[in-house]
């Protein structure tokens, strides 16, 4: 049964674009020519495909994940990281939604996350339709879906540190079990 | 999902969300007292209007059989969990004392706001609190009648005049939205008013230091009182974990609303699981995701 890890996280696409080319991005992102790259300025610069506002608990995540002096922005080097980042989900994204529709329904986000190696329910995919569907149309767009993929391999990640003989069950007491959820809030 | 589109563009819709953070003392914000930290705590001295989950009261209270606090959440919000100290966030409560009494010198009566509108002096909807009936139409900014993310994170700002977190507004929006359409009407938002009154008088008693914010040691003294048993290792890491880079060590309002309400809601899922009230349970992956998934966001 527990042969493999029922887990992975999702791969990463290659391709460094050249310094130049980030540079003078990087440069139209950060509007108050600060050398750091805020919230803001990136939800900003960044679309989702539709007319609303990109998710800001997405950008918070991004940014959070390649800020490494916790200043609440990125300067030009992690500007590098953040980019590749988005651009290696959005090829997925692209990937995944194959009526190009610029959402990801049931079907498709199941696809995607069996890709990255998850195995879950149908009924947790409807469950995570439900919670990261901000637009309410049963379907998930690009910044939600990143959202929801970043949750589930935070999530992921700390219930292996506890799976140490990765059975897929753990036990926690009390406290273990706030500390593992609130690592991730 | 055109990023790159978007990035290339020169000219973007100056889609400006920055929150109208205000200096003027007659600004006065949606979390009135907490901002004027320089006049002290009026309400210092007092006991929060309802003892919140004292001592043994309760079936999770004191009892040395109960591994954990955290007293039960209230069931009336939509999420279950979630919900203010005392009565939580139920539909038209009574406009409780809490909210004019000892704050009246400044959240008191709502000012024009910045975009000079009126105040609608119309009926009162019942169950709708007076206050927040006033407050609706200065936040509602677009006058749409419904108060989006943006217009609430507009509206409340911290004791050290820093605008709410996303996560925090974005919560309490999710708690108190009815439709689950992401923005609340006046109906929710009088629920969210009473709610905020609440935790702001909780954040005021238990930042003893009177520092505007809530230190470890603090936040393991509000745990505490609030019945929860945890280390104040807890408490610490959580501090750590929140505290905002660059700005003096402790948490802010928002963030207390935050991890009090996650915690409860937290609780709430483990208890569930820990039926023989160990303290301990066995969880398999998929149903410590889900819970996770559908009650902490």
């Amino acid at each position: 049964m527990a042969c493999h890890s029922p887990y992975r996280a999702p791969p990463h696409i290659n391709a460094p674009p050249d310094q130049g080319f980030l540079w003078n991005i990087f440069q139209r992102v950060d509007k108050d020519r600060s050398g750091v790259i805020s919230d803001t300025e990136l939800q900003q610069a960044l679309s989702n495909g539709t007319w609303t506002p990109f998710n800001p608990v997405t950008v918070r995540s991004i940014i959070s994940m390649f800020d490494r002096e916790n200043k609440g922005g990125v300067n030009f080097n992690e500007f590098a990281g953040v980019w590749k980042y988005i651009t290696d989900w959005q090829n997925i994204f692209r990937t995944y939604d194959r009526d190009n529709s610029g959402f990801i329904d049931k079907i498709e986000l199941k696809q995607a996350l069996t890709g990255f190696g998850y195995r879950l329910s149908d009924q947790f995919y409807g469950t995570l339709i439900e919670k990261f569907d901000r637009q309410r149309k049963g379907q998930v767009a690009f910044d939600d879906f990143i959202q929801c993929c970043i949750v589930l391999q935070r999530l992921t990640d700390v219930f292996r540190r506890y799976d140490t003989d990765q059975d897929g069950w753990i036990q926690v007491s009390y406290e273990q079990y706030l500390s593992m959820v609130f690592n991730i809030v | 999902y055109s990023v790159t589109k978007k990035l290339y563009s020169h000219r973007q819709t100056s889609n400006v969300r920055r929150p109208l953070v205000c200096y003027e003392p007659q600004r006065v914000s949606l979390t009135g007292a907490v901002c004027v930290q320089t006049q002290g705590y009026p309400g210092g001295g007092n006991p929060p209007p309802n003892a919140p989950y004292g001592g043994g009261r309760g079936p999770y209270g004191a009892p040395p059989s109960a591994p954990y606090g955290g007293a039960a959440g209230p069931q009336g919000s939509p999420y279950g969990g979630y919900g203010a100290p005392g009565q939580g966030g139920q539909y038209g409560q009574r406009p409780g004392g809490a909210s004019g009494g000892p704050y009246a010198g400044y959240g008191g009566q709502p000012h024009a706001g910045p975009y000079g509108q009126h105040t609608p002096t119309g009926n009162i909807p019942p169950g709708v609190n007076p206050e927040a009936y006033q407050w609706f139409y200065t936040v509602d900014t677009d006058r749409s009648g419904f108060i989006n993310l943006k217009e609430l994170k507009q509206a409340l700002v911290n004791s050290n005049w820093s605008a709410f977190n996303d996560e925090t507004c974005l919560m309490m929006i999710n708690m108190f939205d009815k439709t689950r359409s992401g923005q609340i009407d006046l109906f929710g938002f009088s629920a969210l008013w009473d709610f905020m009154q609440r935790w702001r008088a909780m954040f005021q008693q238990y930042d003893r230091d009177r520092s505007g914010s809530i230190s470890g040691t603090e936040l393991h003294q509000a745990l505490a009182q609030m019945g929860y048993n945890l280390s104040p290792q807890f408490s610490e890491t959580l501090v750590r974990r929140f505290a905002v880079p660059g700005m003096r060590p402790g948490i802010q309002l928002d963030r207390f609303i935050q991890v009090c309400t996650q915690l409860q809601t937290m609780t709430q899922v483990f208890r569930e699981r820990d039926t023989n009230m160990t303290g301990n349970i066995r969880i398999n992956y998929e149903d410590f995701l889900s819970g996770a998934v559908t009650r902490l966001m």
